[in-house]
C-alpha cells in the first residue's frame, strides 16, 4: 500500500515542479540561479523517473551509472554553457 | 551456514531491470542521442543568445506546461498499469494503460496545434536557428511519443487477450520502460526549450 502512496506523492511532486518551472518562465526570471534552479527542478523530477518509474534504483551499479550519468552529464553542460554565456 | 549465507549474499544482490532486457540498450541509444542534441542546443544558443531569447518567447509555454504534466500523468498511470499487473489485476492494468494513452493522445492533439500554429505562420526548420532546433526536438520527440502511443495499444491489445498475468507481464514493463524514456526526454527539454534564457 505504501508503494502506491509513494508513487501518488511522486507524480504530485512533479507536478509542483512543472507549475513552478513554468512559473519562473511566465515570470521572465534569467541568470545563473534561475538556470540553476530549473535543471535542479529537471534533474528531481527525471530522478524519479529513473530510480521509481523505470525501476533503475537497486539494479546494477553499471545501469545506474549509465542512466543517471547521462541525466548529470547533460545538465551539468548545459548549465555550464549558460555560466560560460553569463 | 551455508544457507544463511547465500540468503544474505542473496539480498544484497542487485535487481533485474524490468522488461526486456534488450530494451534498455534502445532506451540508452535513443537518450544518447536526445543528450546531444540538448548539448548542441546548448552551445549553439551561448553564440546566438540574443536570437535564441527573442524566438523562444513565441513559444506557448503554457502548451508546454500542460504537455509536461500530460507525460508525467501518463507515466503515472503507467506505473499503476504494472502494479495493478503485479497483482494479478488485469482489468485494472487495462484501465490505467487505456487512461496513459489518453493522456498521451492529450499531448499528441497539444503539441500538433502548437506545430499547425508554427507551420501556417509561414515558420519551418529554415526559418533561423533557434525554429530549427526547436522544430527538429520537438518533432523527433513527437515521432517518439507516437511510438509509445503505438507500443501502449498493442500491450492493451495483448492484455485484453489474456497474455499477461503477474507471473508473466515483461511485455508491459518493456513498454512501460520505453514509454517514461519519452517522458524522461521531455522533462528536460522543456525548461530547456521552453523556459531557460
Amino acid at each position: 500500500m505504501n508503494k502506491y502512496l509513494n508513487v501518488n506523492r511522486i507524480w504530485i511532486i512533479m507536478v509542483i515542479l512543472t507549475i513552478s518551472t513554468y512559473a519562473v518562465g511566465k515570470l521572465g526570471y534569467s541568470g545563473i540561479y534561475v538556470v540553476l534552479f530549473l535543471l535542479t527542478t529537471a534533474i528531481i523530477k527525471s530522478s524519479f523517473i529513473i530510480g521509481d518509474f523505470m525501476e533503475v534504483r537497486g539494479t546494477s551499479l553499471l545501469w545506474r551509472i549509465l542512466m543517471y550519468g547521462w541525466l548529470w552529464l547533460v545538465t551539468i553542460t548545459i548549465a555550464v554553457t549558460y555560466l560560460i554565456s553569463q | 551456514m551455508n544457507t544463511e549465507h547465500s540468503q544474505i549474499k542473496t539480498a544484497v544482490e542487485p535487481k533485474l531491470l524490468p522488461g526486456d532486457f534488450a530494451i534498455w540498450f534502445f532506451i540508452f541509444a535513443e537518450l544518447l542521442v536526445f543528450g546531444i542534441f540538448f548539448i548542441v542546443y546548448a552551445v549553439v544558443r551561448m553564440q546566438n543568445q540574443e536570437l535564441f531569447n527573442q524566438y523562444q518567447d513565441t513559444l506557448n509555454r503554457e502548451v508546454g506546461a500542460i504537455n509536461t504534466v500530460l507525460l508525467i500523468t501518463a507515466s503515472y498511470f503507467v506505473v499503476r498499469a504494472i502494479h495493478a499487473i503485479r497483482r494479478d489485476d488485469v482489468s485494472r492494468c487495462i484501465h490505467w494503460l487505456s487512461a496513459s494513452m489518453l493522456a498521451g493522445g492529450g499531448f499528441l492533439i497539444f503539441k500538433s496545434l502548437e506545430f499547425y500554429g508554427k507551420f501556417s505562420a509561414g515558420i519551418g526548420l529554415e526559418t533561423n536557428t533557434f525554429y530549427f532546433f526547436y522544430i527538429s526536438l520537438a518533432f523527433f520527440h513527437f515521432l517518439h511519443v507516437i511510438l509509445g502511443m503505438i507500443i501502449l495499444g498493442a500491450i492493451i491489445f495483448m492484455a485484453k487477450r489474456g497474455k499477461y498475468s503477474a507471473q508473466e507481464h515483461t511485455g508491459i514493463e518493456t513498454g512501460a520502460s520505453y514509454w517514461h524514456m519519452v517522458d524522461l526526454v521531455w522533462i528536460i527539454l522543456f525548461p530547456l526549450v521552453y523556459i531557460i534564457r
